[in-house]
């Protein structure tokens, strides 16, 4: 079990000690039950810190931010930065490592172990409160969410409420910490894929009138970008807005800009960013299933990522997020890679 | 300000005009934004049309053309001169190729025209961003090195240092002279193998600009065409061979008795040991595999009756670097390994033979003094049986590939032995007879004509040993019947593979090996000698199986290539290569991993490219998540707009 | 009457093998469709997704990248690269129920004009009876 008070400690020492700069972690939200990420400098706030089934941000995306900003100073900080991370979440940190984005002195990695369940779908919760207020969720024994509402508790049992993807996690504790905090016993998930099969199994009209219906949707709001830690680029293909001039730019590189890609939310469009998207990810998306969490328009994103995931595994035997040290799916190949689909 | 295109259309006689509307497309694309000029002529490449493009270039002041023509392997060259001589850099000239990719394979008029029009609409995108490129200028080791020392490193080493430069040749051995050293006579004159070797060994040892470094191997290399850095391993012999005065004292004491490689394992020869009586360099060597120690105490004998004290059992492996200019592969062949013809017996029964362990037995060097005896009882074979293609030309279970040579050196094995066994018999069987060269067919005619030589058209079911016989049942596939021989002898054609190691070595050399592990040309027909790699280049059996005369031959091509880089002070390299663009790359390393000539490196958290090394083949271009790097002149922004007037918009 | 519906298609072929493939085909004066425009890269290695969505969003009805065989590239490992990312996009593409036979990958040496011609012929049959792409292309 993981007891939220060893993770204030630790906090607490790494911030009296110096160690770090500031810590990442969750906190109780402002409204209802899900929490909001945490920036704690001061030793004296960590027992602001809670852990429970319902911290799913992926907190690795700050760490991005924070390499950015310490670009962007003169005279920078380098203590590392402090950060909760869930098993999923330390995969990012692999990848970013992977890709030398950051450095592993970069971070104290603090992590915590989902045991053996995750975190909460906050959709799926909504569906069993029935417009009942949730004031406080925990896991009993034997593998069932107790929901304390106003009046009383609603049991729930785990897999009902788990997030899709903590159902299919293969990384149920960190990869990579400083701390571990909780059970490091292997989650067994006979089906890492489950949730594509249904996908698969249509017909290629079918799913063509599947991703257009959801993909139509998109407003290109690009939310699935911004809390995405592998969306990291300064410059998005699609999106030149923010493109940095600098004193290496040349007069071609500002002419050639190309738009692969038209702003205009349309479908034509939307499936090239999202298939851009994809692409980018293929080999690099670790699942944590942010961008589907945050896209307001309900669209499962995660589905286009997970389809890559699984490509990789099968086809050429990859696992993004495990290995720092290996290079990425996309710049290596081995001699037998299958070569069916070949002319 | 608006720059100005010139489109120039051809209409190569009939050759695109006969299915393309040339004066369609000229009049199309002088309607396309930002095309100047637009004009047509019957023959771009003759010095009158070339003369069009220039006054044309002059006189519009055009910064960039295209020519729709022929392919731009013909006349690419061609019109980008004519671009330098009009005052315009060479790369603002592209080819629209309308010919190859168009005219010749389409008929009809109409659909061949609008084909035409947007390949040419297309090329105009692409110049319309080419840069203005200078060459890479780089300056030139002028030394070359040779790995491998048969007869086709041999003779590649002599050829370049007969032109005054200097040349490493490098040989994992302790001698030179490769497998043709080991060969009794050759087809088809029957000339002794080491009588028209030597020669040439002995002239390697003497040449004032061959520096010979045998039992060596090379380690590492480093660095690119013109100045290559390179890590020479070189083994301890333990003899000095200074000293060294040939006595032969020290292996009548040395204990230990190892298989004699040089014949074919056919002897037995000492842990101390010359290869050969013409070895090059003409002395000893101590092989560490079977010497008991080289703690005297352990042994000692050979340094204790070595009289000039030339045995040194304190030497040490050495790493020697050597920068040189270009490099040539000789590392040549090796015969398909036993285990994989346990069907023929081979490896299991005494006598049945390699083509080599055959070439040892005929020679008068060889085990036998040039008898030609069973190893088994030392009896003279009365009847023996060759088998072609064993391991050869069989995709299912062995080699797909011809080994080109068994054929010819089968009738010559079956002619030898009979001119040492006049009343013996010799059967062939073999799949078909490939006797392509000069004098070859005549030599195989005598044979069967002069020496009585039986060949029987099939394949071997099966050799088995049966009360002192090797019984080699077969079929005659002419005659239609099977075949029972009690030979005394079996004699395996065994198909030629490239040489122990040889894929290690691609792997330092950057080099391409084909499916069959043999060395990649750059080209089957054009550059049979040059590697993929520039700088580098082929010669021998490691290139395919070749005979004698054909790996001189390469050699002699490699050496001039090789002498074609050392005569110059001076390479130049392509300019499309890469260029980072360094506020994009976040340095993440992903098109280091995947460039073919380790042309880009990390520096600083950023990309660094290496102009000279990087070949401009854009796998970083599509690897690059952040669109950071781009090789000149085919940029992600010039294939955008090509795709665009492709498709007509 | 309606005119038949003429697949275009956009083939980006390596230099070195595929685009000299086409190149022996034409001297060889073999005869396929005239649907088809090349576009000469350097290497199968060098096309990007990228290029590949551009290409369907610029309305092409099919999409094809030809590189060297395993083992003959000119730039050693480049079509091996290539192999890999292409193979997950058509997987994506089809994936999102874009028709399989609208992506392909072909491997065609310099030799293989023959197999150039064939690649072609068939991918324009398999193209005609599927119509004009219009899930990609750009519509705005």
């Amino acid at each position: 079990m993981v007891n939220v008070e060893d993770l204030r400690k630790e906090a607490k020492r790494i911030l009296k000690e110096g160690k770090v700069k500031y810590v990442i972690g969750y906190e109780r939200g402002q409204n209802g039950l899900m929490p909001k990420p945490a920036f704690i400098k001061d030793p004296e706030d960590v027992d602001r810190l809670i852990w429970n089934p319902t911290c799913v941000h992926n907190l690795t995306k700050f760490l991005v931010d924070e390499k950015k900003r310490k670009a962007g100073e003169k005279k920078p900080d380098e203590r590392p930065v402090g950060i909760v991370v869930k098993g999923c979440d330390s995969r990012a940190i692999i990848v970013l490592l992977q890709e030398k984005y950051i450095n592993r002195e970069d971070v104290h990695i603090l992590g915590i172990s989902c045991e053996q369940t995750g975190v909460i779908d906050e959709k799926k919760l909504a569906n069993k409160l029935k417009g009942k207020k949730a004031e406080n969720i925990e896991l009993d024994e034997k593998g069932n969410f107790v929901i304390s509402v106003q009046g009383g508790t609603i049991k729930v049992p785990a897999e009902e409420l788990l997030a899709e993807r903590c159902l299919e996690c293969r990384a149920n504790y960190p990869v990579v910490y400083d701390l571990l905090l909780g059970d490091k016993t292997k989650k067994k998930v006979e089906e890492p894929f489950k949730s594509l099969e249904k996908m698969e199994s249509l017909s290629e009209k079918e799913r063509w009138a599947f991703w257009t219906e959801q993909l139509a949707k998109c407003i290109r709001c690009y939310a699935c970008r911004s809390v995405c830690p592998m969306c990291y680029c300064d410059e998005c293909v699609v999106d030149t807005i923010n493109f940095a001039v600098t004193a290496d730019t040349t007069a071609s590189e500002k002419a050639g800009k190309i738009k692969w890609v038209e702003k205009s939310p349309v479908p034509s469009e939307n499936f090239v960013y999202h298939m851009v998207r994809a692409m980018h990810l293929a080999g690099r998306c670790i699942d944590c299933g942010e961008c589907e969490r945050v896209c307001p328009l309900d669209i499962p994103l995660r589905f286009l990522n997970k389809k890559l995931e699984k490509e990789a595994k099968e086809l050429f035997g990859y696992d993004a997020g495990f290995d720092p040290d290996e290079p990425s799916l996309v710049s290596s190949f081995k001699d037998e890679d299958p070569e069916d689909f070949i002319r | 300000m608006k720059k100005k295109t010139g489109v120039f259309v051809c209409h190569c006689g009939i050759n695109i005009a006969g299915t393309v509307d040339v004066k369609k497309v000229a009049g199309d694309l002088a309607k396309h934004d930002g095309v100047d000029v637009s004009e047509d002529y019957v023959y771009m490449c003759s010095d009158p049309g070339q003369n069009m493009i220039i006054e044309s270039i002059k006189e519009n002041k055009l910064d960039n053309v295209v020519v729709a023509c022929c392919s731009p392997t013909l006349h690419e060259t061609t019109f980008r001169n004519a671009a330098k001589a009009a005052g315009i850099n060479d790369f603002q000239c592209e080819i629209a190729n309308i010919r190859e990719q168009c005219s010749w394979v389409h008929k009809d008029m109409d659909k061949g025209t609008a084909k035409a029009t947007k390949i040419t609409k297309s090329a105009v995108e692409k110049v319309r961003q080419n840069e203005a490129l200078e060459p890479i200028s780089i300056p030139v080791t002028r030394r070359a090195l040779v790995i491998g020392g048969g007869i086709a490193g041999i003779q590649a080493a002599l050829d370049i240092a007969n032109t005054g430069y200097e040349v490493i040749l490098v040989e994992r051995n302790p001698s030179i002279g490769g497998h043709m050293i080991q060969l009794s006579e050759t087809f088809p004159t029957l000339d002794c193998s080491q009588c028209i070797l030597s020669p040439k060994m002995v002239e390697v040892s003497k040449h004032p600009k061959i520096k010979l470094m045998t039992y060596s191997e090379v380690q590492e290399i480093s660095g690119y065409v013109g100045n290559f850095n390179v890590k020479i391993l070189q083994k301890p012999t333990y003899v000095d061979p200074d000293k060294c005065t040939l006595c032969d004292e020290c292996t009548k004491v040395c204990p230990v008795v190892m298989t004699n490689e040089f014949d074919m394992g056919l002897t037995g020869r000492k842990a101390i040991y010359i290869p050969f009586p013409q070895a090059i360099p003409a002395t000893y060597a101590l092989d560490i595999r079977g010497c008991p120690g080289l703690v005297p105490i352990a042994c000692g004998k050979c340094a204790d009756v070595c009289e000039p004290e030339a045995i040194d059992y304190d030497m040490k492996a050495e790493i020697i670097e050597e920068e040189v200019g270009s490099i040539i592969v000789a590392t040549g062949y090796d015969l398909y390994e036993k285990e994989n013809l346990s069907e023929y017996g081979y490896g299991k029964y005494t006598d049945v033979l390699d083509g080599l362990q055959f070439e040892r037995l005929c020679s008068a060097s060889g085990p036998t003094q040039g008898k030609v005896l069973r190893p088994s009882d030392h009896k003279e074979p009365k009847e023996v049986v060759f088998i072609q293609c064993a391991g050869s030309r069989d995709p299912e279970l062995h080699c797909a590939y011809c080994s080109k040579i068994c054929c010819m050196y089968t009738a010559k094995h079956a002619m030898l032995y009979k001119h040492h066994v006049p009343d013996g018999q010799a059967y062939i069987f073999y799949i078909d007879i490939r006797s392509g060269g000069k004098g070859y067919e005549e030599f195989v005619q005598r044979a069967v004509e002069e020496d009585g030589v039986v060949y029987l058209r099939g394949k071997v079911a099966k050799v088995f040993e049966d009360k002192g016989k090797i019984k080699v049942w077969g079929v005659d596939t002419l005659a239609g019947k099977d075949i029972e021989i009690d030979a005394d002898m079996v004699v395996l054609a065994t198909a030629m593979r490239p040489s122990e190691g040889a894929s290690e070595l691609v792997k330092k050399l950057k080099i391409a090996m084909d499916k069959d592990g043999f060395l990649a040309e750059a080209h089957p027909k054009l550059r049979p000698v040059e590697s993929v790699t520039s700088g580098m280049f082929l010669a021998g059996a490691a290139q395919a199986p070749k005979d004698i005369p054909e790996a001189v031959a390469q050699a002699s091509g490699a050496a001039a290539k090789a002498i074609s880089i050392l005569s110059q002070e001076r390479l130049f390299h392509s300019p499309m290569v890469a260029k980072v663009s360094l506020n994009l790359c976040t340095g993440c390393g992903m098109c280091v991993e995947v460039c073919p000539y380790d042309a880009l490196s990390l520096k600083d958290g950023k990309v660094e490219v290496n102009e000279v090394l990087c070949e401009g083949c854009g796998t970083c271009q599509a690897t690059c998540l952040r669109a950071a790097i781009n090789v000149k002149n085919t940029t992600p922004s010039q294939v955008h707009e090509m795709i665009r007037a492709s498709l007509g918009g | 009457m309606a005119e038949q519906f003429e697949p275009r298609i956009v083939a980006f072929l390596c230099k070195w093998c595929s685009s000299a493939g086409s190149d022996l085909a034409g001297v060889s004066r073999m005869q396929y469709p005239p649907n088809v425009i090349p576009i000469t890269v350097m290497c199968s290695g060098s096309v990007s997704p990228l290029y590949i969505f551009d290409a369907f969003n610029k309305g092409a009805d099919g999409v094809l990248v030809s590189g060297c065989h395993p083992g003959d590239c000119h730039y050693i490992k480049g079509n091996y690269y290539a192999r890999r990312r292409i193979a997950i996009v058509k997987k994506l593409l089809d994936f999102i129920g874009l028709e399989p036979e609208r992506f392909q990958m072909s491997w065609v040496s310099a030799a293989e004009g023959k197999k150039y011609t064939q690649i072609i012929s068939d991918f324009v049959e398999e193209l005609k009876p599927l119509g004009p792409q219009t899930k990609l292309r750009r519509n705005i």
